[in-house]
């Protein structure tokens, strides 16, 4: 049941999620699934095939912006926060902290 | 021949089950194999695969995302489509003879196709704006292409409805503006709505008040309103501006109340008619049905 729960509660949060560690530097989806796993000490567990339908959508709504790149001899698409997508992670921390400090409240 | 690699094997299966076609489709294609063979160089080609997902989920998803995307431009396009049809329907107004006088049919076909666009036009735009920067599903992407859909169709008939009432003599390019653009996002609108379609096309219908949507959109609170207040209320207000207006044109008492009876009538229709399929209430039996909600 933990599991089932924690999936759902990320699905809610992976945009948030994304976006915070987009924050750190721009990066390609790969270098951003593993600053998810590295940040979380691999609690969450995120399917990466689900980073890029998310990468996209946080691409529509203008918060990130994305290029072809060289990288390491390779080219690859790599995606930077724009202004509005800054703007997001600092909405984003603000909700969860509200959040999670009203159901710290509740569950004690 | 060299053996299928496992990570191959999954980008085959993940085409195979991609639904979107075009540039878009090969980006994504690309950037799954570029993350595939980074994670495969860490720890290994199997590895890598199972820590990706599925490949019809990781496809499904990126469909959804696809159609979102298509659905907002397409009401985009809907938008405008509609406002030129409204200003091409102007200019043939204004180019009709002067002593012309439009038959009762044509007339109210034209004023009740005019609100049935706006309305609808609105809802979608309304729709957009909020979930432009979300997760769209399946039914709520297929409300939208309907919305869109039938705007599109009523500015059509009121394009139609003026010109058949009113002969005359315009600008070709001006009047042909409205329709040609009304085509061009017709064709956006079905382009949106057919992944949406594949994605769920048994799925249950959308509900979508519309005050939720505008709730959303302005900083000042909006009532929350159910269908039936919603529908008194809008009667109301159509049939007063409906008899205002015919009185500031020096029509007679009994004829602007025989119009605002007739505007009172026509809103009801509507949304009895078109409430449906625009997402505004749905029968008592499917509100009851599991799986039902609002999206």
């Amino acid at each position: 049941m933990l599991a089932g729960m924690r999936a759902d509660l990320l699905r809610g949060h992976l945009d948030g999620l994304l976006l915070a560690v987009l924050a750190d530097a721009p990066a390609h989806g790969y270098e951003l699934g593993q600053r998810l796993a590295q940040r979380s000490g691999g609690e969450l567990d995120v399917p990466e095939g689900s980073l890029y339908p998310a990468l996209h959508r946080l691409e529509r709504g203008g918060f990130v912006a994305s290029a072809w790149r060289m990288d390491d001899g390779r080219r690859r698409r790599v995606y930077r926060l724009t202004r509005s997508g800054r703007r997001a992670v600092s909405a984003s921390r603000e909700e969860w902290r509200t959040f999670s400090s009203a159901v710290g409240r509740v569950l004690g | 021949m060299s053996p299928v690699t496992p990570i191959e094997a999954y980008l085959a299966e993940l085409e195979a089950a991609l639904q979107v076609r075009g540039r878009v489709r090969r980006r994504f294609v690309r950037e799954c194999r570029d993350h595939l063979a980074d994670a495969a160089a860490g720890r290994g080609g199997q590895a890598a695969v199972r820590a990706f997902g599925p490949p019809a989920d990781v496809a499904a998803a990126f469909d959804a995302e696809v159609a979102a995307r298509r659905g907002v431009d397409a009401t985009a396009a809907a938008v405008l489509g509609v406002l030129a049809t409204g200003g091409s329907t102007l200019a043939l107004i204004h180019a009709a003879a002067p002593q012309a006088v439009a038959p009762a049919g044509w007339a109210i076909t034209f004023f009740v196709a005019a609100q049935v666009a706006a309305v609808a036009a609105a809802l979608a735009l309304g729709q957009a704006l909020v979930l432009r920067r979300e997760p769209m599903s399946p039914p709520a992407l297929r409300l939208l292409a309907r919305r869109n859909a039938l705007a599109l169709v009523a500015a059509g008939l009121t394009m139609f409805a003026a010109g058949a009432a009113l002969p005359g003599h315009g600008s070709a390019a001006l009047l042909l503006a409205g329709p040609l653009l009304v085509c061009v996002a017709l064709g956006a609108v079905l382009r949106a709505r057919s992944p949406a379609r594949r994605l769920d096309a048994a799925g249950p219908a959308a509900v979508r008040p519309p005050l939720s949507d505008l709730r959303r959109l302005v900083p000042i609170p909006v009532p929350d309103v159910g269908p039936g207040r919603l529908l008194l209320v809008t009667t109301c207000l159509a049939a007063a501006g409906a008899f205002l207006r015919d009185r500031g044109e020096h029509a007679t008492i009994a004829g602007a109340l025989l119009t605002a009876g007739i505007e009172a009538a026509a809103v009801v229709a509507c949304f009895v008619v078109l409430g449906r399929p625009l997402g505004l209430w749905h029968h008592r039996a499917a509100e009851r049905a599991p799986g039902r909600r609002a999206a």
